[in-house]
């Protein structure tokens, strides 16, 4: 059962599995569906398996969420962007389970889903507009699309635990559960948190930063705008009303 | 009255809500908006002050229940009055500065949130406040320097500044995870008073548990205050626009001394980090006044001096001075800032003439041109040593009888006295007409700043640390062993007046310079023209990092 589980909360190798399907569909609604459940499915069954989990499982979570964090810094495909962080993610969750079995743990993947799932969307909206949503195929976004470059930075900082979105609560969370009985895991967690920074700030600069490249391509509308706008937000409240609490 | 704090975040927040929902409607009047909060926050933190001169006892505000509690202490009050202050007159300098900015609105959005941050950071009465306001300075300050979205340059150097903070970040994490393992709470009067009344402090991989969260928070100030080996971004970020640059000198970078001072009952059991603060503080301190004296751009040579200042603040706090790295800070804030927001006025002076007078000291300092007649060199040898030696006793005699029994004061007189007495040499080798005049102008100025500099570092010490047991408490931390210091100091005095006579020595013998040091010379000058090739040391490990990435991801598949 845990084996099982660490295809959901992805293990290196198991985690490739979750990459390979999340690459093969294409169609968003489907990447969101995969994105809130997959870390779901994973917890649930750690909750089923009521077994207490082993040490080594949470060392190769942190492994993990290591590994794909590094690797995170020189992917360019926004959509590849997302699964890898995703991966890096839930992979963390593990130290929190072995840490803290009273943690909201289906908030904290949630946490990190909701974000994801609007990079999905920004990711398709860059591709309808220019084809594909690269890092460094087109540069200089602010300038020309400045309610999606604005959006995009938002839904970045997100995804990579800036305070005070929920994510961020759940780095804090984990990295203080786990101190001082695993401090290597922490550590280690502390630096998947600062790689994750460095490459949202490589896609920030290879898509939003730069002089503008010519294309006649139309901004979100506000209305749009206007609803990413709202979901960020809400998940700003709900963070601080849910898991903000803190232990 | 304390409750008045709550505004001091609130107001600039309330004017970014503002400015983002009605920005279309507002055009260029988003200013007005941000200004009129500056200027609103300004006087709430003056009354907050004045109240508290006048002996109000504050107690903390809490805006949540694990966290969200804000401190109305002295220190907190104080910063944020320098805050407001330094804040105020950058909002008033930008509304004419950007105003040909495209992104104008969100320049004050950002100015105004980083603003409300450092509200936050220096009255957070909690750890998770404190953690929440000092990760997003480090993010806000990226978007401030990376303001002009068309510079990638600009956008290179904000992120140095950012992995830099972020590694700061880290490090205040691991101590906030530390001390909540230890005790339990989030708030920081708790932790303190589990801190003074503790006998045997908690211990963790064999290391007391305030050396162990010492360590870390010395390496979050290290980061935020460019301590050498983290300082790199600091002279780099001149592509920001000025107002940021003149925030970011004035006060995101004094933050390292505001933290020792905030964490102060934990250092106070941590002589250790206090002396490593001392070593780093110094290296930082004279590496970056050499670095600074040797460029020729006037914004990063701002940057350099910066570094030094800021050296010289993390110093203090290792010798205990805590509430002078606060003086420090704050005179160094209203000075750099006053120097950003005057450059461009300087350089645009400087183009039509250079405004230098045509005197003894401009042909001294600028065309090096040493004097043939000279006084006799005991009579100036005494003076040099002598005058600046009176001056610091007799200032420090007057606020405090029992100078001698702190190491951190002997220390800092020591660091005066060298400066001083540098000051002086200076002069020695000046026109022989003007000499005695320009004596007694150095002797005067000098002796005007280290009085003013002790009388109102003693005031400060009073406001911020009221109780002299504490005081007391924090010097004998910073102390080391009698027979190590008494050999230091005889050894830094023994080497000081050494490069003295080897100065003298080689202006008489100008011939007399061997080829060898002469090659030495121009190494070292390569060496600090080069900053020390940590610039291509950091460039070549990123380049790795990123290499072995994409291999990785290329042999995996990209899965």
């Amino acid at each position: 059962m845990l084996i099982l589980a660490g295809l959901f909360l992805p293990l290196f190798p198991l985690s490739m599995v979750f990459n390979t399907v999340f690459s093969r569909i294409e169609k968003p609604y489907q990447r969101i569906v995969l994105l809130m459940l997959w870390p779901q499915i994973g917890l649930l069954l750690v909750h089923l398996s009521d077994v207490s989990i082993p040490s080594w499982v949470v060392t190769w979570g942190i492994l993990t969420a290591f590994f794909y964090a590094f690797r995170l810094l020189t992917i360019r495909e926004l959509g590849l962007w997302a699964s890898f962080l995703a991966t890096s993610a839930w992979a963390l969750l593990w130290v929190t389970i072995l840490h803290d079995g009273e943690s909201p743990f289906y908030l904290y993947a949630l946490g990190f889903s909701v974000p994801l799932s609007l990079l999905v969307f920004l990711n398709k909206e860059l591709t309808d507009r220019f084809g594909a949503a690269y890092v460094g195929l087109y540069q200089g976004l602010a300038q020309t699309q400045p309610r999606i470059s604005g959006i995009l930075v938002m839904v970045l900082l997100a995804v990579i635990a800036t305070p005070i979105f929920p994510s961020f609560f759940t780095m804090l969370h984990t990295i203080i559960t786990a101190t001082p009985d695993s401090f290597v895991t922490v550590v280690l967690a502390c630096f998947v948190w600062l790689l994750w920074s460095w490459a949202a700030c490589r896609v920030m600069a290879g898509l939003i930063v730069g002089p503008a490249t010519a294309f006649d391509v139309p901004d979100l509308t506000i209305a749009t705008t206007w609803k990413y706008s709202g979901v960020i937000v809400s998940l700003i409240i709900l963070s601080l009303i849910l898991i903000g609490g803190m232990p | 009255m304390e409750r008045l704090i709550v505004l001091l975040p609130l107001i600039p927040l309330l004017s970014v809500l503002i400015n983002q929902i009605w920005s279309k409607q507002l055009g260029r009047q988003v200013a007005s908006v941000s200004v009129r909060g500056g200027v609103l926050s300004f006087f709430i933190a003056l009354v907050l002050l004045v109240a508290l001169l006048t002996n109000s006892q504050p107690g903390p505000v809490s805006l949540g229940n694990t966290w969200g509690i804000l401190l109305a202490d002295p220190l907190s009050v104080l910063m944020s009055a320098v805050i407001a202050g330094i804040s105020m007159i950058v909002r008033i300098y930008s509304v004419r500065y950007m105003i040909e900015d495209q992104g104008y609105g969100r320049f004050f959005v950002l100015l105004d949130l980083i603003v409300a941050s450092l509200y936050l950071m220096v009255c957070a009465g909690d750890l998770i406040t404190l953690l929440v306001a000092w990760h997003l300075i480090g993010v806000l300050l990226y978007f401030l320097l990376g303001h002009d979205t068309r510079s990638s340059s600009a956008f290179r150097y904000a992120f140095w500044t950012l992995i830099t903070y972020r590694i700061g970040d880290i490090a205040m994490v691991l101590a906030a995870g530390f001390l909540f393992h230890a005790y339990g709470t989030w708030s920081l009067t708790e932790i303190f008073q589990h801190l003074s009344t503790e006998s045997i402090p908690h211990v963790y991989f064999g290391v007391a548990l305030p050396e162990l969260v010492g360590i870390f928070l010395a390496i979050a100030a290290f980061a935020r205050s460019a301590q050498f080996f983290l300082h790199n971004w600091l002279p780099y970020t001149m592509g920001g626009p000025t107002p940021v640059s003149a925030l970011m000198h004035a006060g995101i970078v004094n933050a390292g001394g505001f933290l020792i001072n905030r964490f102060a009952p934990v250092f106070v059991h941590t002589g250790g980090v206090l002396h490593w603060l001392f070593i780093v503080g110094l290296v930082t301190a004279v590496t970056g006044s050499v670095l600074m004296l040797i460029q020729n751009d006037i914004k990063k040579s701002l940057g350099y001096s910066t570094m030094g200042q800021m050296g010289f603040m993390i110093m203090e706090c290792g010798v205990g001075a805590f509430s002078l790295a606060i003086y420090h800070l704050i005179a160094h804030g209203m000075f750099k800032g006053t120097m950003f927001l005057g450059a461009g006025n300087i350089i645009n002076e400087a183009r039509k003439h250079d405004g230098v007078p045509k005197e003894d000291l401009y042909t001294f300092v600028v065309e090096r041109r040493p004097v043939r007649h000279r006084q006799p060199w005991l009579l100036m040898a005494a003076i040099t040593l002598l005058i600046p030696l009176i001056i610091l006793i007799l200032a420090h005699w007057l606020v405090s009888q029992d100078l001698f029994q702190k190491q951190g004061a002997i220390v800092l007189l020591f660091f005066g006295w060298i400066t001083g007495a540098q000051l002086i040499f200076a002069s020695f080798r000046m026109r022989a007409h003007n000499l005695w005049k320009l004596v007694m102008l150095m002797v005067i100025s000098f002796a005007i700043i280290i009085v003013g500099y002790t009388l109102i570092s003693h005031a400060f010490d009073l406001f911020l640390y009221p109780d002299p047991a504490f005081r007391q408490q924090i010097y004998a931390a910073a102390d080391i062993d009698v027979f190590w210091f008494d050999f230091l100091v005889i050894l830094v005095s023994f080497i000081t007046v050494l490069g003295w006579l080897a100065r003298y020595y080689a202006d008489k013998n100008k011939n007399g310079v061997s080829e060898h040091l002469n090659s030495l010379w121009i190494s070292f000058y390569a060496l600090i023209s080069r900053e020390f090739y940590l610039n291509d040391i950091y460039a070549w490990f990123g380049k790795l990092i990123l290499n072995a990435a994409t291999r990785l991801n290329v042999l995996l598949g990209w899965r």
